[in-house]
């Protein structure tokens, strides 16, 4: 048996208008992402697209999705990813677009291997950071210690989880 | 005996070798296209079109896209000779074989000839 290989596309939803943002889900947004690259790619791209491609998690309050895809066909996806513009959402067309945060690939050792876990460890990494960002920009001591808390939290978490991976070794 | 008669009689060999020893930056193709309509015309503009539309199909935008010329073109017969980059023969020699209508009606392209050299091709 030969296993089946496949990418995982972590991409951030960025949408202009917030209230809309808890109406995301994953059907319309696969559509959405099927129609870009059969736009772009024309019937291969599209005929591609429908073997092994599916949207595995929408998060609507983060605004995080996880697209996978076969390993032999994920350039064509990733590359029609910036002509997503806009998702039909109950009838009513709403624009975003996306942005693509981390691809699995082959051979890049602990960070790349493909796998849903390694895009999930990554964005914890990635929220990490972007909390140290926001450290500066905050104006008054509540909002603060708020990100101070989260940051350590968070922290902590993977200190944790690095620990628990330790003993089952 | 009579075997090198005949050896002797024949022509001397017209064709020549040509070895391209790295990989060719264009690809020529001759192509015909074959309608339903034999009486019906067809511009240089209106052929190159065609061919565009059917890569869009097929490969989208980004086939579209992909640069290609004709440089000859024969209005009576509908032959053409086409060069494209040898990463886009694959792809340009596909979608001529998909394409199969013109204006409603039913067409398909032959192809006569592919080179890496243009002057056999022409």
């Amino acid at each position: 048996m030969v296993r089946v290989k496949s990418r995982y596309l972590l991409c951030e939803i960025n949408i202009s208008v917030p209230s809309n943002r808890l109406l995301l889900e994953d059907r319309p947004i696969f559509s959405a992402v099927k129609d870009a690259v059969a736009s772009m790619h024309g019937d291969y791209g599209a005929a591609q697209c429908s073997i092994g491609f599916s949207v595995k998690y929408v998060n609507a309050l983060t605004g995080i999705m996880l697209i996978r895809c076969p390993k032999s066909s994920y350039r064509l996806i990733w590359s029609a990813l910036p002509f997503v513009t806009s998702v039909e959402l109950k009838g009513r067309k709403i624009p975003l677009f996306l942005n693509c945060l981390h691809v699995g690939v082959a051979g890049g050792g602990e960070l790349h291997s493909g796998t849903i876990r390694t895009c999930q460890k990554f964005l914890v990494r990635y929220n990490t950071q972007q909390l140290h960002r926001m450290l500066p920009q905050c104006k008054t001591t509540d909002e603060k210690t708020h990100v101070r808390r989260a940051i350590l939290r968070s922290s902590t978490k993977m200190l944790k989880g690095k620990e628990h991976k330790d003993e089952s070794d | 005996k009579e075997r090198t008669d005949i050896k002797l009689k024949m022509p001397p060999a017209v064709y020549e070798r040509v070895v391209v020893k790295n990989s060719p930056v264009y690809q020529y193709m001759k192509v015909s296209l074959v309608l339903e309509k034999a009486q019906t015309k067809l511009t240089a503009v209106e052929f190159k079109h065609l061919i565009t539309t059917g890569l869009k199909s097929l490969y989208g935008e980004v086939g579209a896209a992909f640069p290609f010329d004709l440089l000859t073109f024969e209005e009576d017969t509908l032959t053409a000779v086409l060069r494209i980059y040898s990463r886009g023969l694959v792809r340009l020699w596909s979608s001529l074989t998909l394409l199969g209508f013109f204006q409603q009606q039913r067409c398909a392209f032959r192809v006569l000839q592919v080179s890496r050299t243009s002057s056999y091709t022409l």
